[in-house]
């Protein structure tokens, strides 16, 4: 009641009358109160409290923490909303007593019998962590004593947010390392203080000793998190926080524990080595990894223990994902090896669901290494067929539904379809009908279970993922889309009858691949509209999983430029459903820069005929033109969005002027012009755009002027945008930018001279 | 209280071929509408300079 009523000051005297129950005797009460004010805490939002409220609930909370509080049901309650109320006291920690105080009691219930109270209290500090990250020095050296007592020897919950609290201080220093690459500025933020960096040395130690409490079967429980769980992630992070320093304090543990009778300090080893692989400079790892390479392909065939497999095959996965591409230096995957190492994941394939899933991951990993191979004979080509047959058999397999199994075929299978080249081009349109066969085999089982259902249809998503990367890959080029164009009507049946079944992703994969069909298809695509329709319209009525809904909005525009004037019948029902979709409150913010990118789309196609939804259409871009052009003192997501919105906004403007040029109707956006010259102008003055939108922007200028002529010449005239934007693009060093403003500065020329 | 959420183990891969698959259609929708944009001004920009100052 609290969270409606007090945003609207209606229940001033709330907070003051559960504060002076504070002081009542019976600790049932106080506990009640003090969990009623974490509960007020967490639900009203800090702004709606003044400070003075603020201090008063927080010296009430701190007092109820206390180590001279008799009854532990109040203290956990205490810590409990301290949790809540750390988001109100940011006044309290920029003053260097109040946060002494709060931070001393925190600390201090750490230690606290209870357990409970332990964990809310370590649960504090990783909140503090992340929230008041730059006022923790004077306090690190005692976290990290505190902590380090509780990940040797608390209970569980305890240790694992010990853990949480360094895997939060890693977060925080990446993020800011990441922004300021490195060197602090007097503009920034937050300075880096580099506690993980400092504490290092114990730190790690630390960490390695929790990698050897595995639990037995962890790997093929899907909710399990233990210390090992959560230290061999701590370390991952503190790896890609420092880099290189981490890799001498690991490797003496990994080079004591690999090769040791009992597994999990085999396993251990392998997990350090695995975790450590993100963040220090792949020349740094390069010689390390040529020799585990051997050591761990050895160990995937031959190992006894699943779990050890299972690190290893990750840790492999890691390698090829980390260290191995066209960016790296130094090829660990060379001609000599390669070979092995394929037999070795394809044998994997055949182990326990988790290993085999592990081995297709690396896989993936491996293949997605060679993405951009120029080579004339890429490393994987020769083992093309083999690769593809076992991750199908890895999807036939009856357990494949385990440990994502079979997802991560598909997946491998993917990514070997993308990286592959003209000469396994035949292999790939092999494929089409063995993938077509699945499908139609989905769509043939009847009288399925709710269970079996579901399991149908994140088997039919996978499928139309797949043929969706094969169409992307065979059209392409020009011969193998020629072969593959024989398939296309079977497909789109397919894809048709898979919209029968009710189901976002699904449906958002079938869209998907059609869009590339369409694409694909070019034209004669038309045959198949009449049909497919109903299902264009329904993905743009999805406002729930508005994935779906964005989409189907890209799809719309496939089909735009894939069939031109022809896709004429099927405007109103469009455009009627992308305005609706813009009016909506419900539709996810997201997607609305498409919407509009693809009414430009729809206008090109259409031309002239988009007359008739001008008057719909313009008004809602003028409106969304004005609440973008001005927003200064926005947030660098906000801005983010207002430059999809923008660029989407212009995009539409020059759709729309392309397609009306040559029209005996030019003259109907006559009147819109001083609007959107206004809005180019605005877009310069206010010199926040990114080159994306300057690009397009520019372009608009041109395509108005081509359009419009020697009508629009004064106007142009006017704007600065004709003037001294033009000249800023035409100095641009991008060469994208350059080339729209050439373009605007012939057409400009043109209409003033006119 | 909220419940603390534990952090994604690491070993839980980080594949979204999901996620890869939207993208790179949305990248090639994005470039084939700058193609279409780019055919149409080149396009008028020949008939321009056909026609006489």
């Amino acid at each position: 009641v609290a969270g409606i009523e007090l945003p609207h000051k209606q229940w001033p005297e709330l907070i003051g009358t559960l504060l002076s129950n504070i002081h009542q005797l019976p600790p049932h009460v106080k506990q009640a109160t003090l969990e009623t004010l974490g509960y007020l805490c967490e639900e009203v939002s800090s702004d709606m409290v003044d400070q003075d409220q603020v201090n008063k609930i927080l010296t009430a909370v701190v007092q109820g923490m206390n180590s001279s509080e008799g009854s532990n049901d109040v203290r956990l309650a205490a810590t409990r909303a301290l949790y809540n109320a750390l988001g109100f006291a940011q006044a309290n920690f920029t003053n260097d007593m109040e946060r002494d105080y709060i931070m001393r009691v925190v600390c201090e219930a750490t230690l606290s019998p209870d357990v409970k109270i332990r964990q809310a209290a370590y649960e504090c500090l990783v909140s503090i962590s992340s929230t008041y990250y730059e006022k923790l020095a004077p306090y690190i050296q005692d976290i990290f004593n505190i902590t380090a007592k509780a990940v040797k020897g608390d209970d569980e919950p305890v240790a694992l947010q010990a853990i949480e609290f360094w895997s939060s201080i890693c977060d925080e220093e990446i993020d800011i390392l990441e922004e300021y690459g490195g060197e602090f500025s007097g503009d920034s933020d937050v300075p880096c203080f580099y506690f993980i960096k400092q504490a290092l040395p114990v730190l790690v130690p630390m960490l390695l000793e929790t990698l050897l409490k595995q639990e037995e079967d962890q790997d093929q429980d899907e909710g399990c998190w233990n210390l090992a769980m959560a230290g061999g992630t701590c370390l991952g992070l503190v790896a890609r926080t420092v880099g290189d320093d981490i890799v001498p304090l690991v490797m003496p543990f990994i080079e004591e524990n690999i090769t040791k009778p009992d597994w999990r300090q085999r396993e251990a080893a392998t997990y350090a080595f695995g975790s450590i692989l993100e963040g220090p400079s792949p020349n740094n790892l390069t010689s390390i990894v040529n020799v585990a390479l051997n050591f761990m392909l050895t160990a995937l065939m031959k190992d006894p223990n699943n779990h050890v497999k299972d690190t290893t095959a990750w840790t492999l996965g890691r390698i090829f994902e980390f260290l191995h591409g066209s960016t790296v230096e130094t090829p660990i995957i060379t001609h000599s090896n390669c070979q092995q190492i394929i037999t070795v994941l394809l044998q994997s394939m055949k182990d326990a669901p988790n290993v085999a899933e592990k081995a297709c991951g690396a896989l993936y990993f491996l293949a997605q290494g060679y993405d951009d191979a120029n080579s004339s004979s890429p490393p994987l080509t020769p083992f093309f067929q083999d690769i593809v047959q076992a991750l199908l058999n890895v999807t036939h397999r009856e357990d494949a539904g385990e440990s994502r199994l079979r997802t991560s075929a598909y997946e491998s299978l993917n990514e070997v379809v993308r990286c592959s080249t003209d000469e396994t081009a035949p292999m790939v349109m092999q494929l089409v009908p063995v993938i077509m066969l699945e499908l139609h085999q989905t769509l043939e089982a009847q009288k399925l279970s709710s269970d079996e259902r579901e399991k149908q249809a994140e088997l039919q998503g996978l499928l139309c993922g797949c043929l969706q990367v094969i169409i992307q890959k065979l059209s392409a080029s020009e011969p193998t889309k020629y072969v593959f164009m024989q398939y296309a009507d079977q497909m789109m049946g397919l894809f048709l009858r898979v919209f029968a079944c009710r189901n976002a992703t699904v449906h958002e994969e079938a869209m998907l691949a059609i869009g590339a069909l369409a694409y694909a298809t070019g034209p004669d695509f038309a045959k198949y509209m009449s049909e497919f329709y109903k299902y264009l319209e329904m993905g743009l009525q999805n406002f729930e999983e508005y994935q779906v809904c964005a989409i189907t909005v890209g799809v719309v525009g496939d089909i735009c430029r894939a069939l031109e004037e022809k896709v004429l019948p099927y405007c109103d029902g469009i455009m009627t459903q992308l305005l609706k979709d813009l009016s909506s409150n419900q539709l996810h913010r997201s997607v609305k820069p498409p919407i509009f990118s693809c009414f430009g789309d729809i206008a090109l196609a259409i031309g002239e005929n988009f007359e008739k939804y001008l008057i719909y259409a313009m008004p809602m871009l003028q409106g969304a033109a004005d609440l973008s052009a001005h927003v200064s003192g926005a947030d660098d997501e906000i801005m983010e969005y207002t430059n999809l919105l923008r660029n989407g906004i212009l995009e539409a403007y020059s759709g729309i002027f392309q397609g009306f040029k040559n029209s005996p109707k030019t003259q109907l956006l006559m009147p819109y012009a001083p609007h959107i010259l206004q809005f180019l102008d605005s877009l310069y003055v206010e010199k926040d755009m990114d080159d994306v939108v300057s690009k397009t922007a520019i372009g608009v200028l041109g395509d108005l002027a081509d359009t419009l002529g020697g009508n629009a010449g004064p106007l142009i005239q006017q704007s600065v945008s004709s003037r001294d934007f033009l000249n800023e693009c035409l100095a641009s060093d991008d060469q994208l930018i350059k080339e729209s403003a050439e373009w605007a500065k012939l057409t400009i020329s043109r209409a003033i001279s006119a | 209280m909220a419940p603390h959420d534990l952090r994604r183990w690491i070993k839980r891969v980080s594949i979204s071929d999901q996620q890869k698959r939207r993208d790179i259609a949305l990248q090639r929708q994005q470039q084939n509408r700058r193609d279409s944009q780019h055919q149409a001004r080149l396009l008028a920009t020949s008939i321009l300079s056909l026609q006489p100052e």
